[in-house]
């Protein structure tokens, strides 16, 4: 089915704006505003002012961000670096857009958040360890979905088959559940084994 | 209320409505390209700045089909297809005010990332 319209563009737009249209530096703008710099330019340009606008609506995400993840306990610094990170490191890399919901929706999610989502539910199986996770939409044209290809490290000892069925089952209850992508297969592959006795205390990520 | 909207604000009001669904956490504000900002300083030309997350091409024709792409991040504990639909309908209604009732609406919702 050719049922997703085409794909949205590949964010390939260069909004590099580091230098506003007034000259000043964006990152000078930030400094000067947290700095509270006595600037009459700051209050007068409206580029300026757009994008102190900017810094504030940022903030105000990762205070909501705050209030949604830690719901009055202690704040993690480090934690909530990690996530902000996150965000960053798919902007970067986001990998092809893939198709949410049901065909013709036009519903995209990137391919890198998805794969994230996925590597997790993977190492839900005890002693696996999520490695390359590559999606592509199917090229069955009457099918539709994503398929998976992952690769994994296995803990030494098991069945491996069995444990692939694992995988598998867990990925797709994830790539359901989390993200409402159709997956069409999974194809799990071991790439190495690991001593579960040796590792089964080291934390993850 | 009865204005009508210009392009600019249109966008705006479509921004607005987004970012106020449950599960979204903010509309793709070229957020690393902001935070890269902030760390670096790289000597670079640029435009003037789109509202983020929302691209709007209004039809040549009343008639016509409005494309409307919105990028956003999802809360990761959503469901992305969910509040990728929720997005779309919030959409969907804002455009509905300024939009032909013979017109299309056509709404691209992509879930650039889950926090």
């Amino acid at each position: 089915m050719t049922a997703h319209t085409d794909p949205p563009n590949t964010p390939t737009d260069a909004t590099e704006d580091e230098r506003l249209p007034c000259g000043r530096l964006l990152s000078e703008v930030w400094t000067a505003w947290e700095d509270q710099a006595d600037d009459p330019h700051l209050h007068e340009c409206p580029h300026c002012g757009a994008a102190v606008h900017d810094l504030d609506q940022l903030q105000s995400a990762m205070s909501g961000l705050r209030e949604e993840s830690w719901d009055g306990a202690a704040p993690d610094a480090a934690s909530l670096t990690r996530r902000v990170m996150d965000v960053v490191r798919l902007e970067l890399r986001p990998g092809r857009p893939l198709p949410l919901g049901e065909p013709d929706e036009d519903l995209w999610v990137m391919e890198a958040v998805a794969a994230r989502k996925l590597r997790a539910a993977a190492e839900t199986v005890p002693g696996v360890r999520a490695g390359s996770c590559r999606l592509r939409p199917s090229p069955e044209q009457g099918e539709g979905g994503v398929e998976v290809r992952m690769e994994i490290h296995a803990p030494s000892g098991v069945a491996l088959a069995a444990l692939a069925d694992d995988v598998r089952a867990q990925v797709g209850h994830a790539a359901d559940r989390d993200l409402g992508m159709p997956v069409a297969s999974v194809d799990i592959r071991v790439t190495d084994l690991i001593d579960s006795s040796a590792d089964g205390q080291e934390g993850r990520d | 209320m009865t204005r009508t909207s210009t392009p600019a604000t249109l966008v705006e009001e479509i921004a607005r409505a987004v970012t106020d669904v449950p599960g979204v956490a903010f509309l793709k504000p070229d957020l690393a390209g902001r935070l890269r900002s902030a760390l670096a300083t790289p000597e670079r030309t640029s435009h003037t700045a789109a509202p983020p997350g929302v691209r709007l091409v209004r039809p040549q024709h009343p008639d016509g089909t409005w494309h409307i792409d919105i990028k956003l991040v999802a809360y990761s504990r959503t469901r992305a297809v969910d509040v990728a639909r929720a997005a779309r309908r919030a959409v969907t209604t804002c455009v509905a005010s300024a939009a032909s009732e013979n017109a299309t609406v056509r709404v691209t919702v992509t879930v650039t990332g889950m926090i």
